[in-house]
């Protein structure tokens, strides 16, 4: 802790713009003019984010003093505690809006599936630094750190909360990816998602992208049997997608895919929450309403306006100024953390800050799109944004190892 | 050189990731721009609208007055609470059974019904609520997301007047009616019957409009005052009617337990001074929330409570026709005043025709006065051979018999004055007819019927000396900017009436209440009371009683038509109804109880097959 100028004030400065801006939307959200609308407990959320934003600047502080040496060694232990008090969730958990996310112990409550992710990202980098041999020839490795990642998600699921599901599969193509899997391989591995994103749309588009998908993976790769593989795992994601919509999901789900393909076919129904967010979003225009000024968010016409919907509260009062500002931001967050990502010589670090950054671009992604009308939607929240104290702490850690990693990075030698 | 390979490829795989970050943000800065500043247009009113909401107002139904400025209908606010089922919680539904004191089942009932009507549209979950209630709703709306409330108004009734068939009652509008007019919201009531009907366009008024700001639970929050936006309703104009209040109160009472009909009408200009059809029907039970027992129990009813006796019925006027048989036998020339004709007991034409005694020989006043069958069913036969069926029929239409007498009331039917194109119609194939099918015509029985408005009709032209008059109950229309439309009819002189002859038939009717079957009930103290009695033949039961009169004789004011149904001769059932109405009209009250006793104790009598002589 000699030289503070090695400390990475850019990303500091984004973790603070971005609380704040979720400090003004919470309390624009639940202490404006909508209050009157909302139930006490509710308007309780700004104090509770303060406090919990200050137990969180502690925690980024104190974690400046830990060995980052630490985080590798407490990796599994930390992953196993984690899955253990993830199944007990599934089966003691508290129920909130549908999903059993929350684990109360002694009148705390606890979402354990933030800290999931951290725990996940931890073990993964760990197990992928100590085997350095991922390529299309030694799969073995890659997979067992697919099953690391693939168990944790089967338990979120398992607590109904697709959301933090997708964000811990989205990772994997993405640590694979860093840990030297070859380009074509890691193609394959995220082009599921891109065609069944497509698939939602319209099925013809899921084939189309499948075909485009494999040609590209023929060209990085000539290897006959992946680009086969690509081209039939491609065909069964359609068709699969195909019959998960209208077989598997459950009537709300399907009525949100439905909402986003078509949303004015149900306006007042599951096309509600979108329009309704588009409408916040697209009236706020370029200067926006002006803060506690904006009529969706104060007349209640958001749902979830302190969580998953905050960002039109924002988009509508502060208009393209303010959203595109908190954009900017998150943008200069994600690249100056996968600067440092780069400039790291340790592979464990690299992978853990490759890792977190992909989990908060994922969470922005689906969070925006949400709102925006780009993706069904998904509750997700937005990092550092939304209101949620015990998520915005496993974020700010996620961030605090980063910038510890980042910080110790001359001390944190490959050779020892 | 692996460490070479190994740093290269973290290169690459930065620059990737880097490429992709970037990408993806600039799609989402893309979808910014366009959401926030190219669709700006779209969402921006889309935003506004989402937040206010037009409501519209609905004026106040005009005032219903009487002759002297009584009030008698008025509007009185009723409290409905309504509910939105989008935004409906149905948690909340034992909180709403706890506020309305009602079960749960009925509310869900309510709700169901609201959901069928409309998913998004405000429906009217309870009308008429208490005030108490409907203040707890109020209090605690914030609990229940999708329930509104607001006031309505509904008709009053201040006065003791009944007047169901004056007024009329009011229901909701239908499906068509809210489409084809701009001036109802569903759920608004329209004028069905009386006055209310006719005059619904001046009562009803025109809705206003005003915006409020609304949450997304569609909760009202005050008035929106970004725009100049939004009007006041204007309230529907007042109507000032001829009904004379003591003199309808009155009838009304004397009607009770009575079927029939009461006509009082203001022989010089036609306006209705009162106007009763019993049974009639409480209308205070029709305006406010619909009383669904009720309303089955009216139309179940075989008296036929909604059937307007007044002015729909068809009954043979018998006996009270005589007057104007005799006005036409002297203009057609076929007898003049001092004519006579000797009653034997009936008159003989291929069968025997019964008058009701042998009354000798009888000129025309003594005829009327006596009711002498035989005098008319001559004067019927001479005036069938000489001036023919349809001239008699265009005589007696000049009196407005056979015709609509265009009176401010729905419903009102023509009867039936036969002329040879009727007879034609309804006798031509399947047999002959001839004058034996007329005779009795000319004593107000066979095919003829008429109403009880006609009667009060012919007997107010034969008082004011032969002047058509049109019946009606509304003087004036005022409407809000003080402007009125009056509807005065100008009395027309029916063209063949000769002054000499009416004196002679007027004389006959002062007779026929001073002397003849009227003497008992209607010759009342103080004013000299022309009319004339009628039993008309019922072949399915008892007979119905007649009364048409005026008064004073010399300087008529008034005149009456009452009808009693299935009561026997109408000098004892029709006659003291009027004879009441006389006195409560010119004395400012009944000056023989004996008669209002007997009235509301009458017990009806058969009078067929009996020849009572001053029945008739």
């Amino acid at each position: 802790m000699a030289c503070y100028r090695q400390f990475d004030w850019v990303i500091v400065t984004c973790w603070i713009l971005l609380f704040t801006a979720g400090l003004i939307a919470i309390y624009s959200a639940t202490l404006g003019p909508v209050s009157q609308f909302l139930p006490a407990y509710i308007q309780n959320n700004f104090l509770n984010q303060v406090v919990w934003i200050g137990i969180s600047i502690g925690a980024l502080i104190s974690i400046q003093f830990t060995s980052p040496r630490t985080f590798q060694q407490i990796s599994y232990v930390l992953y196993v505690i984690c899955i253990i008090l993830a199944i007990a969730t599934v089966i003691w958990g508290t129920e909130a809006g549908g999903a059993k996310r929350w684990l109360v112990v002694g009148g705390l409550r606890f979402q354990i599936s933030e800290m999931l992710k951290l725990a996940t990202i931890l073990a993964v980098a760990n197990y992928l630094t100590s085997r350095r041999d991922i390529s299309a020839e030694h799969i073995g490795s890659a997979l067992v750190a697919v099953i690391l990642m693939v168990i944790p998600s089967i338990i979120i699921i398992l607590q109904n909360d697709t959301g933090t599901a997708l964000v811990l599969l989205a990772i994997i193509p993405v640590m694979l990816f860093w840990s030297g899997l070859p380009y074509g391989i890691s193609l394959f591995l995220i082009s599921p998602a891109i065609i069944a994103y497509f698939t939602v749309i319209n099925w013809k588009l899921g084939i189309l992208a499948t075909i485009i998908l494999t040609i590209a993976i023929f060209f990085i790769q000539k290897r006959p049997w992946l680009t086969s593989a690509a081209l039939i795992a491609g065909i069964l994601v359609v068709i699969g997608m195909q019959f998960a919509l209208n077989q598997v999901l459950k009537p709300h789900q399907q009525a949100r895919i439905e909402a986003f393909v078509n949303p004015a076919m149900d306006p007042q129904g599951a096309g509600w929450n979108v329009l309704q967010a588009k409408t916040a979003i697209g009236s706020g225009g370029i200067w926006g309403k002006g803060f506690l000024e904006g009529t969706q968010t104060q007349l209640r016409f958001l749902p979830e306006q302190w969580t998953d919907f905050i960002f039109p509260v924002i988009a509508e009062e502060f208009g393209f100024i303010g959203a595109g500002f908190l954009v900017l931001v998150f943008a200069i967050l994600f690249l100056r953390l996968l600067n440092i990502a780069g400039e790291h010589r340790h592979p464990f670090a690299q992978l853990v800050i490759v890792g977190v950054t992909m989990t908060f671009f994922t969470h922005l992604v689906i969070n925006l799109g949400s709102a925006m009308g780009l993706f069904p939607v998904i509750g997700l929240p937005l990092p550092f944004v939304s209101y949620g104290g015990s998520a915005f702490l496993s974020y700010s850690i996620m961030l605090a190892i980063c910038l510890n990693m980042d910080f110790y990075k001359r001390e944190f030698s490959i050779y020892s | 050189m692996l460490r070479n390979k190994q740093e290269k490829r973290n290169e690459i795989s930065i620059r990737v990731l880097q490429v992709t970050v970037v990408t993806i943000m600039l799609i989402i800065t893309g979808r910014l721009i366009q959401l926030q500043i190219i669709e700006y247009e779209t969402y921006g009113p889309l935003s506004l609208a989402n937040s206010i909401r037009q409501e519209s107002v609905n004026p106040a139904r005009g005032l219903i007055f009487d002759r002297a400025g009584r009030m008698l209908v008025d509007n009185q606010p009723i409290y409905t609470i309504t509910v939105t089922p989008a935004n409906f919680d149905p948690n909340t539904i034992p909180l709403l059974s706890e506020y309305l004191d009602l079960d749960i089942s009925v509310i869900e009932v309510r709700i169901q019904a609201a959901r069928r009507y409309s998913w998004h549209r405000p429906s009217r979950l309870f009308t008429d609520i208490s005030f108490q209630r409907y203040s707890q709703i109020q209090e605690n709306i914030w609990k229940l997301p999708g329930i509104g409330y607001h006031v309505e108004s509904k008709r009053h009734y201040p006065t003791d007047i009944n007047g169901s068939h004056i007024f009329g009652y009011l229901s909701e509008v239908t499906q068509q009616e809210y489409h084809r007019s701009g001036r109802y919201n569903m759920g608004d009531k329209a004028g069905r019957s009386g006055i209310e009907f006719i005059y619904e366009e001046d009562l009803r008024g025109d809705l206003g409009a005003r915006y409020l700001r609304v949450n997304a639970l569609g909760q009202a929050l005050g008035p929106f005052e970004g725009y100049q936006m939004g009007h006041s309703p204007i309230k529907g104009a007042d109507i000032y009617t001829h009904i004379d209040y003591e003199l309808q109160l009155l009838a009304e009472d004397l009607m009770k337990g009575k079927t029939g009909g009461v006509v009082a009408l203001d022989p010089n200009s036609g306006a209705v001074l009162a106007l009763v059809s019993s049974p009639g029907f409480d209308v205070d039970r029709l305006s406010g929330r619909v009383d669904m027992d009720y309303w089955l129990t009216l139309n179940s009813d075989t008296t036929n409570p909604l059937f307007n006796r007044a002015i729909s019925t068809m009954q043979p006027p018998g006996s009270t026709i005589k007057p104007l048989m005799g006005l036409m036998g002297l203009d057609f020339g076929i007898i003049d005043p001092e004519t006579s004709i000797t009653c034997r007991g009936g008159f003989t034409l291929g069968r025997f025709y019964r008058c009701t005694r042998e009354h000798g020989p009888q000129n025309l006043v003594e005829a009327i006065q006596n009711s002498c069958n035989t005098y008319f069913f001559s004067l019927m036969n001479q005036t069938m051979n000489r001036v023919g069926l349809n001239t008699w029929h265009r005589h007696a239409s000049s009196f407005g018999l056979g015709q609509l007498t265009q009176i401010d009331l729905p419903h009102e039917r023509r009867g039936i004055l036969p002329d040879s194109a009727y007879y034609y119609t309804h006798f031509g194939d399947s047999r002959n007819w001839g004058i034996g099918d007329l005779i009795s015509v000319g004593v107000g029985q066979g095919t003829f019927s008429s109403s009880t408005v006609q009667m009060a009709m012919l007997s107010a032209q034969l008082a004011n000396g032969g002047y058509r008059i049109r019946p009606h109950i509304v003087d004036r229309v005022v409407y809000p900017d003080g402007s009125a439309k009056t509807f005065q009819y100008d009395k027309e002189r029916i063209p063949w009436i000769n002054q000499q002859h009416i004196n002679v038939v007027q004389e006959g009717m002062r007779k026929a209440v001073s002397e003849g079957s009227g003497r008992f009930y209607a010759d009342i103290s103080g004013v000299e009371v022309a009319g004339k009695t009628g039993t008309a033949q019922n072949p399915h039961g008892i007979d119905h009683g007649w009364f048409i009169s005026y008064a004073p004789y010399d300087n008529p004011e008034i005149a009456i038509a009452v009808l009693v149904e299935n009561a026997g001769f109408g000098s004892i059932s029709a006659a003291p109804i009027a004879g009441l109405m006389m006195e409560q009209y010119f004395h400012g009250r009944i000056l023989r109880n004996w008669v209002y006793e007997y009235v509301k104790t009458f017990t009806p009598r058969d009078s067929s097959g009996n020849n009572n002589e001053e029945a008739e």
